[in-house]
């Protein structure tokens, strides 16, 4: 136990250092971070102002208001943006692997991939999550949903869950490499696959790839479901306030899967010759 | 040590056939191919030795290194660092090891080099005393303080080179892996980094393990060779044993004054051209100063000099094998 926590705190430790030279990194090209400022935000402004335009001309969405539709359009974009502060090196993992990047943090005393993911840390994902709590706060607003602390601890845990359910997609499909040995870039696929299933509601979709999103790729977990539980909107497969609490089992469900595959693949790891 | 025992690495290979038909044949029934790479390696090294991995490309001399420190998983066999296994217990073997390729670095590319000796700090968890001091000794060998505040991405490659060596041996490890180190260095960075090696050598006791394509490099810092060629082992032993065993001669080089060269005994001709003519002789049946000798007695001599059989020499007959 003390051991654990021994190793816990040396994790913690490294954390802020690699936070502290990520900030050191933004200093070095300021430039980079307007872009990104610009960028960032206006793609999902101007998502969000897509889906304010179907809503106005229709109505709803599948039974969804407009105020509703924000709550779950802006928590989504938080787990995003936080998937892609810690996870976003997963999308590029098949030139770690095909590189040989891997020789480094194979050589070093800690776990290889959270030298993986955490030296690499993206602190410009920070621009993602400021539209996200920008449209997640309006949505409260306008559903005049009752902030208690209960509330306030169901989205914290539904937003944990729901980053490591994306970290873990990247880190299965990163993983792939090891066993195909090729560089296939999966962010912009996982990016528009993960944009359309947790942006809108997925009981829009058909059954069958409802099916898919619920118990094969858990990606309905990541907003879909602890949304409606937390709006209080009936769906088909699980309802009540223990829903966030499950979209944090399936994240650390699909996660350890995720590790396991990762470490299985990590054996066949060739390095690179020079 | 460090025990390499039964060590093997294999790799499948899919052999392709040429054009579309023989693309559509390999999806059906792929002609895969095993490749040893490495096959059934064992041997010892003791704590302080300097041992160098030759042989030519392709040899299986990287993937030897890269196993035995952690980087790759063996198909069988095991390394064994201090007595424990680093495939089955890499996080604590490897804070015992240093690693240095020639062609990457492990610092952070945007930062200051000093960055990312602190980041390495924290992941080793040296204390500041500790790190103060090893800087500072490393400083006196390699003269790091006066680029420890530059950039990594505006380092010359032989700075570079430094800073990694530097990044390597902050947590004080008993063995350092170097894979072809001065691949690309000049003179001055190839002296540098060799008297480094040889001063922590001496300083720390550190084992040091290298493979290089440099001739220089084997003979002012290895004293144990280990030679390796299609995945085998060709030779294990000292440097100079090696020498004068896989080639146990000399070649003295005659300057006369006319153009015709006499025979001398215990000795062969093996080139003439104009007033210079080699004698090749096998140091076991004469001495260069007895030849000398016997062709003065023939000839008025105007120049002479020794060539040894150079490590190049071993290296071509061994890789001949």
């Amino acid at each position: 136990m003390k051991k654990a926590f021994k190793e816990l705190g040396h994790y913690l430790d490294v954390t802020i250092q690699v936070i502290k030279m990520a900030f050191l990194t933004i200093v070095e090209y300021p430039a980079n971070i307007a872009g990104w400022m610009i960028s960032n935000p206006i793609q999902f402004i101007v998502g969000f102002a897509t889906i304010k335009f179907v809503v106005e001309s229709f109505g709803e969405i599948n039974g969804w208001n407009y105020g509703q539709l924000a709550f779950l359009y802006g928590l989504s974009v938080m787990s995003h943006a936080l998937s892609m502060i810690f996870f976003v090196q997963g999308w590029f993992m098949g030139y770690f692997v095909l590189e040989g990047d891997f020789d480094r943090y194979l050589t070093r005393p800690m776990s290889v991939l959270y030298q993986f993911f955490f030296t690499n840390i993206n602190i410009f994902g920070i621009t993602d999550l400021i539209p996200g709590i920008l449209v997640f706060v309006y949505g409260c607003i306008k559903c005049a949903v009752q902030v208690t602390p209960f509330f306030v601890l169901q989205v914290l845990v539904m937003l944990i869950g729901a980053t490591l359910i994306r970290g873990g997609i990247y880190i299965f499909l990163g993983s792939t490499s090891f066993y195909t040995k090729s560089t296939t870039d999966f962010g912009m696929y996982t990016q528009e696959i993960m944009d359309k299933t947790t942006l809108y509601p997925i009981s829009m979709y058909p059954e069958s790839l409802q099916f898919i999103l619920t118990y094969l790729i858990p990606i309905g977990w990541v907003s879909f479901y602890p949304v409606s539980s937390l709006l209080g909107i009936e769906n088909s497969v699980l309802n009540g306030m223990v829903v966030p609490f499950v979209t944090l089992l399936v994240g650390l469900l699909v996660i350890t899967l995720s590790g396991l595959f990762f470490k299985a693949g990590l054996k066949k790891y060739e390095s690179a010759g020079n | 040590m460090i025990d390499v025992v039964n060590l093997c690495k294999d790799y499948t290979l899919k052999r392709k056939e040429p054009g579309l038909k023989g693309a559509f044949k390999g999806l059906v029934n792929p002609g895969i191919e095993k490749i040893h790479a490495v096959a059934d390696l064992s041997f010892h090294i003791d704590a302080g030795e300097i041992v160098g991995f030759i042989g030519p490309n392709g040899a299986g001399k990287s993937t030897t290194i890269k196993m035995m420190s952690g980087i790759l998983t063996p198909s069988s066999g095991s390394v064994l660092i201090n007595g424990a296994d680093i495939t089955k217990h890499r996080k604590e073997v490897v804070r015992n090891i240093g690693v240095v390729f020639g062609q990457r670095t492990q610092l952070n590319w945007d930062l200051r080099l000093g960055e990312s000796f602190e980041l390495l700090k924290h992941i080793y968890q040296i204390d500041q005393k500790d790190y103060d001091r090893t800087i500072d000794e490393l400083d006196s060998i390699l003269g790091i303080k006066e680029i420890i505040n530059q950039p990594v991405r505006q380092m010359s490659l032989g700075q570079r080179v430094k800073g990694d060596l530097v990044a390597s041996m902050l947590h004080s490890p008993k063995v350092l892996f170097l894979d072809e180190p001065t691949i690309g260095l000049d003179v001055s960075s190839k002296y540098a980094l060799r008297k480094f090696i040889k001063e922590i050598n001496k300083l720390r006791q550190t084992t040091v393990i290298l493979t290089t394509h440099d001739l220089g490099d084997i003979q002012e810092l290895c004293e144990r060779l280990i030679i390796i060629n299609h995945g085998v082992m060709m030779e294990d032993g000292n440097l100079s044993e090696i020498v004068d065993r896989i080639a146990p001669y000399k070649t003295l080089v005659v300057e006369f004054y006319d153009e015709k060269a006499p025979e001398a005994n215990f000795c062969e001709m093996i080139e003439h051209s104009g007033n210079i003519a080699k004698y090749k002789f096998m140091k076991k049946d004469t001495t260069a100063a007895d030849i000398i000798a016997d062709l003065s007695k023939r000839q008025t001599i105007k120049d002479v000099s020794i060539e040894e059989a150079g490590i190049d020499d071993i290296i071509k007959i061994a890789y001949g094998h």
